[in-house]
């Protein structure tokens, strides 16, 4: 894949609208240039353009949502398929996750709060090792594992309040 | 103390991260051959990573795509 390629999915994944995303895209794009000279080269070009991207959006004030500090997240790793499981009567995990669609997934995961989503867009979507990510976003790779185990756990729970939400 | 499916639950993100060491590895590799409770919670698992990648799979615009391309830049 193109690396523009990817930083727009990554772009369209941080912001709200596809409007919003081709904007943060151009502006980073305009921002790369103007400071290419701060790259060094043969460091890693695709973490140093993803931390202009996420500067500028956090620039630009797009984190209306807080992360919740003690939000409680009493279930584990387990729970949704444990819950998909008893919902549907099915006993294999191709067909429990068939009752999962690519809206729901889209839709939880604009619900997880700001800190979080970054960590999970750049990893799970942008293939981002914790080391890249923690660079990226200026955090401790502690905070990248911590925010993404946290954050899964949110998708997660959207994914079975979702489901649920189906049923009634 | 744990039970060894708690356990499994417990390292299931830092397994499918890679992030286990060789020992606790083995350990959940060891429980998983044995468990097909454990096993088919991880291979949903390991499927819902798939999906959120493909739900994310959207495409740019042909008109950013024209934009980004007139910079001829390394960087495209």
């Amino acid at each position: 894949m193109e690396l523009s390629d990817q930083v727009y999915r990554v772009a369209r994944r941080l912001v709200s609208s596809r409007e919003e995303a081709e904007d943060l895209v151009q502006e980073t794009y305009a921002r790369a240039f103007r400071s290419w000279r701060s790259y060094t080269p043969g460091t890693n070009l695709r973490a140093w353009l993803f931390r202009i991207l996420t500067n500028l959006n956090i620039d630009r004030g797009r984190r209306e949502q807080r992360a919740p500090a003690t939000q409680p997240l009493e279930e584990g790793d387990y729970f949704l398929y444990n819950r998909l499981e008893a919902e549907s009567g099915a006993d294999d995990e191709e067909r429990i996750v068939e009752r999962l669609s690519q809206d729901g997934i889209v839709e939880a995961l604009s619900a997880v709060p700001h800190d979080f989503r970054d960590v999970i867009v750049l990893v799970d979507i942008g293939d981002f090792t914790y080391q890249d990510a923690a660079q990226i976003l200026d955090i401790p790779i502690g905070t990248v594992m911590s925010r993404l185990h946290r954050g899964r756990r949110i998708l997660k729970q959207q994914l079975a309040e979702a489901a649920v939400g189906e049923e009634a | 103390m744990l039970n060894p499916c708690e356990k499994c639950e417990e390292v299931l993100q830092p397994f499918l991260d890679r992030e286990l060491s060789d020992a606790e590895h083995a350990e959940a590799e060891a429980h998983l051959d044995e468990c097909s409770y454990c096993r088919k919670r991880y291979r949903f698992e390991e499927r819902l990573r798939m999906y959120v990648r493909h739900a994310f799979a959207e495409e740019m615009s042909p008109d950013l795509k024209a934009k980004l391309s007139a910079l001829r830049t390394p960087l495209v």
